[in-house]
């Protein structure tokens, strides 16, 4: 896949300003269950930051970093929805 | 890029810190686990940010919550 080196480094530079803008949510956030909203937001992000960077550099080490990286960020939101899912418990 | 990463190390460092409820801080240091695992890729050490995310991410988030869940959500005075 070919694009303009500026096009790169425009995508990566959205998609780290919308994790900012994310990182609010997370600050702000008066719940429990916003904060693990916003915090699998901001995984979301940084995944497609991974992947974009593991095209670009056409390098298939990277895309295994961006797999693991899902699968266990996965598994910690699950513990936290699985010890503290239940409802008089999320403030 | 670099900048940006290590700005929001310092804030998510800082908020882990101060928070009283230790849910919460479990959650700012998932995101400080996972930025510093971005900041490892970005400087081209794939396996770093390897260890970093199956790590950081994923075992240490899953122990402080199992931990917490035995010890006690609110941090005493």
């Amino acid at each position: 896949m070919d694009l303009a080196p500026l096009s790169w480094d425009f995508i990566n530079y959205f998609l780290l300003g919308t994790t900012v803008v994310s990182t609010v949510r997370l600050i702000i956030g008066p719940t429990l269950a916003d904060r693990l909203v916003a915090v699998n937001l901001i995984a979301a992000q940084v995944l497609a930051i991974l992947v974009i960077v593991a095209v670009k550099e056409k390098l298939s080490v990277y895309l295994d970093v961006a797999l693991v990286y899902d699968i266990f960020g996965f598994i910690g939101v699950l513990a936290v929805v699985k010890y503290f899912g239940r409802k008089e418990e999320i403030r | 890029m670099t900048e940006i990463l290590l700005l929001l190390h310092i804030l998510m460092g800082i908020l882990a810190l101060l928070s009283r409820d230790l849910l919460k801080a479990v959650l700012f240091l998932a995101v400080l686990s996972l930025l510093s695992a971005l900041l490892f890729f970005h400087l081209h050490a794939p396996d770093v940010a390897l260890t970093e995310a199956a790590v950081g991410t994923g075992l240490s988030t899953f122990l402080y919550i199992w931990l917490i869940r035995k010890v006690g959500l609110k941090e005493d005075e």
